[in-house]
């Protein structure tokens, strides 16, 4: 007999059952869509958090910042623990040889303006040149924080082209302008040296434009100028990061600079110490979550499948007893024990592909809600429907397999007598 | 003429090697020539069906020889018996037995479908037998649109859908009135008549089986009684 027959008999059963039909495919669908989805979303995140990584210089960028040192007789940080210009200097002099760029943040100070009778409110960001490295922008008019603004403690910033266009008209127009406005109870007036915008796409970009069409609020000031707003002489860092240069080993590095500075600064400090963590291995930490994340929802698709596969056993095995004299007839026309074990194998393996199809469509469409709300799409590799195409087959024949055998065997006359 | 059914001492037991075990044939000798239209008659529980279901190929006698159309029956395995059901035999059920939500058509094509005849000629051929049993006009309802006498036509169209040697019919008038089964024997009688069709018929009314060539009686397992009818049949 054969294969579109099959089909067209099963297609027909199913329909003559549809409520049951949908039933039993439940559980494979939910299989089905949570595997696609967490493909769906896994692409999303990968792409985004790649693009982040590489952005910030990938494998080149290394972080130092303090931490508690394992002895440490107090759990809280002063001001003395942090770190110094003077630090970051001389490890940049030091290591002049392996260092691309040294970024640094001194922190943050919220602001606001009056703009056409709007407030309007400001992060003011104290950042050094290199910062922009970090910070996943690129300057599209003028420039950016520059050393000699840092010396002069210059007053000067730089604002995004969301800001230009609001408050100038066009970043172009922006340059020269005077930023005004209220921190701290202060009134300062700063000059517009550049504009940027940010140079992400996906999730990064997602999460700026979710802030406001209009407006995203980060203003770049050099960290003298707002240590100054602030009222503190030094500046201070929690944490500094280095982009090396190509080519140079960043383990290596990034643990000479620790001992470096540690040894130097630190080693009679009773509890703090630095720290530091490599690109590679906060891709490592997060691809770890990920596939822990990954890791847990499979498990639950792989329940939800094999429960979905013992679903449809139990409902092909209900079904092969319904139609016990059905398979008489059938035997008694001359159908072959094959015949019969492939007309409910393939009846169970379309229930399974009806449902992965329902499924592959939901997950798409839940990994991309998903998506929507983190402001990216992304469809699933290729790869995973083919996956879960095989799987859903896989499934059908599997679990189809031993009720259609039971059917296969049964007694021809035995079945014609059954009531 | 070959006997088409040739059965030699054919014995059917049921619980074989338990301590109920139960000898429902015991033995008997039967030979229907080709062409013959044979009835076997006999009280409920006689063992009809048991010797229908050996002769169809549904079962295996438990002692005995049976040549069915030149094959001796008991070296068959199971699937070669399928394949003498699908090739050889044409069953007529008492409750028809069409499959539900198939259409007249393609119950008709079943038995070729099997045979792994093509499409193209199945189809010829179903339209030719529904034709025969005159239900052309309903090859695509489905059997539960259909009355009962309708779907013992089908049923005999699919029984002839692989020009079996021997139809076989265990009471296909029981579940009908009077005058459809009279439709459905005249049916049996013009395959009998007109293409030369063995047919081996159970039945409990006395009537038909009068109709027939042949009348084999059979009590508790014994055959009883074996009477020619026509004088055709006579003559051979
Ligand atoms: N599979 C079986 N197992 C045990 N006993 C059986 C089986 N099949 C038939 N029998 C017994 O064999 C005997 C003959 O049954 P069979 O069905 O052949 O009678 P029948 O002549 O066709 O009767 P009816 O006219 O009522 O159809 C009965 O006593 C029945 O109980
Ligand atoms: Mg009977």
């Amino acid at each position: 007999m054969n294969l579109g027959e099959n089909i067209k008999l099963a297609l027909a059963s199913l329909k003559a059952n549809k409520m049951r039909a949908v039933l039993t495919m439940l559980g494979i669908i939910i299989g089905i869509s949570s595997v696609i989805m967490i493909a769906t979303m896994g692409n999303i995140m990968e792409n985004s958090v790649m693009d982040i990584f590489n952005s910030q210089g990938g494998s080149n960028l290394v972080g130092f910042q303090i931490t508690m040192k394992r002895d440490a007789v107090r759990n809280y940080y002063m001001d003395t623990d942090l770190i110094t210009e003077e630090m970051v200097e001389s490890v940049n002099e030091r290591f002049a040889d392996d260092i691309d760029v040294v970024s640094m943040s001194g922190g943050s100070e919220s602001a606001s303006m009056r703009f056409h009778r709007e407030d309007l409110d400001l992060m003011v960001y104290g950042v050094n040149p290199g910062y922009i490295r970090q910070s996943m922008t690129e300057v599209i008019a003028g420039r950016y924080i520059s050393e000699k603004d840092l010396d002069k403690r210059g007053s000067v910033c730089v604002i995004s082209d969301k800001q230009a266009n609001k408050l100038y008209g066009s970043p172009r127009e922006a340059l020269g302008k005077t930023l005004s406005f209220n921190c701290m109870g202060t009134g300062y007036d700063l000059t517009v040296v550049g504009v940027y915008e940010y140079k992400l796409n996906g999730l990064m970009s997602a999460m700026v434009n979710m802030m406001g069409e209009d407006w995203n609020n980060e203003v770049y000031i050099p960290y003298t100028t707002l240590a100054k707003m602030e009222g503190i002489n030094e500046s201070s860092f929690f944490y500094f990061y280095i982009n090396i240069n190509n080519g140079v080993n960043a383990e290596k590095f990034a643990s000479s600079v620790r001992d470096y500075i540690n040894n130097r600064w630190y080693r009679d400090n009773d509890s703090i110490e630095v720290w530091y963590q490599t690109g590679e291995s906060q891709m490592s930490m997060m691809s770890e979550v990920m596939g822990i994340i990954s890791t847990v929802i499979s498990v639950i698709a792989g329940i939800s499948l094999l429960v979905g596969g013992i679903g449809v056993m139990n409902i092909m095995l209900v079904s092969v007893t319904e139609r016990t004299r059905e398979i008489g007839v059938r035997k008694a026309l001359g159908a072959p024990n094959g015949a019969i074990r492939s007309q409910f194998i393939i009846e169970s393996v379309i229930i399974c592909l009806i449902g992965g199809a329902i499924g592959i469509v939901l997950g798409i469409l839940l990994g991309n809600i998903a998506g929507v709300i983190i402001g990216t799409m992304a469809s699933p590799s290729a790869g995973s429907i083919v996956l879960a195409v095989t799987f859903s087959m896989a499934i059908g024949v599997f679990f189809g397999y031993y009720p259609a055998n039971r059917a296969a065997k049964l007694d021809p006359i035995e079945a014609l007598r059954y009531e | 003429m070959n006997p088409i059914i040739s059965m030699n001492g054919i014995v059917k037991s049921f619980y074989i090697g338990t301590p109920n075990e139960l000898e429902i044939l015991h033995g008997l000798n039967i030979e229907v020539p080709e062409g013959q239209f044979v009835s076997i008659v006999g009280a409920s529980g006689s063992g009809k069906s048991t010797l229908m279901n050996i002769i169809g190929a549904l079962d295996r006698q438990t002692a005995g020889r049976y040549i069915l159309d030149g094959i001796d029956m008991s070296k068959q395995d199971d699937s070669a018996l399928s394949g003498i059901r699908n090739k050889k035999i044409g069953f007529v059920f008492q409750t028809f037995n069409l499959i539900a939500r198939t259409s007249a058509m393609k119950n008709v094509e079943l038995p070729m479908l099997y045979a792994g005849v093509r499409s193209k000629e199945r189809t010829k051929r179903a339209k030719e037998l529904l034709e025969m049993v005159e239900m052309s006009d309903r090859s695509s309802h489905m059997p539960n649109e259909l009355s009962g006498g309708q779907k013992q036509r089908i049923a005999i169209a699919r029984a002839m859908a692989n020009d079996p040697a021997i139809i076989l019919a265990d009471e296909p008038t029981g579940a009908l009135d009077s005058k459809t089964g009279r439709l459905v024997m005249d049916i049996f009688h013009k395959l009998h008549k007109e293409q030369g069709k063995t047919i081996v018929l159970i039945t409990h009314n006395p009537e038909l089986a009068e109709e027939t060539d042949r009348i084999i009686t059979l009590s508790d397992g014994n055959i009883v009684g074996d009477r020619v009818v026509s004088e055709e049949a006579a003559a051979e």
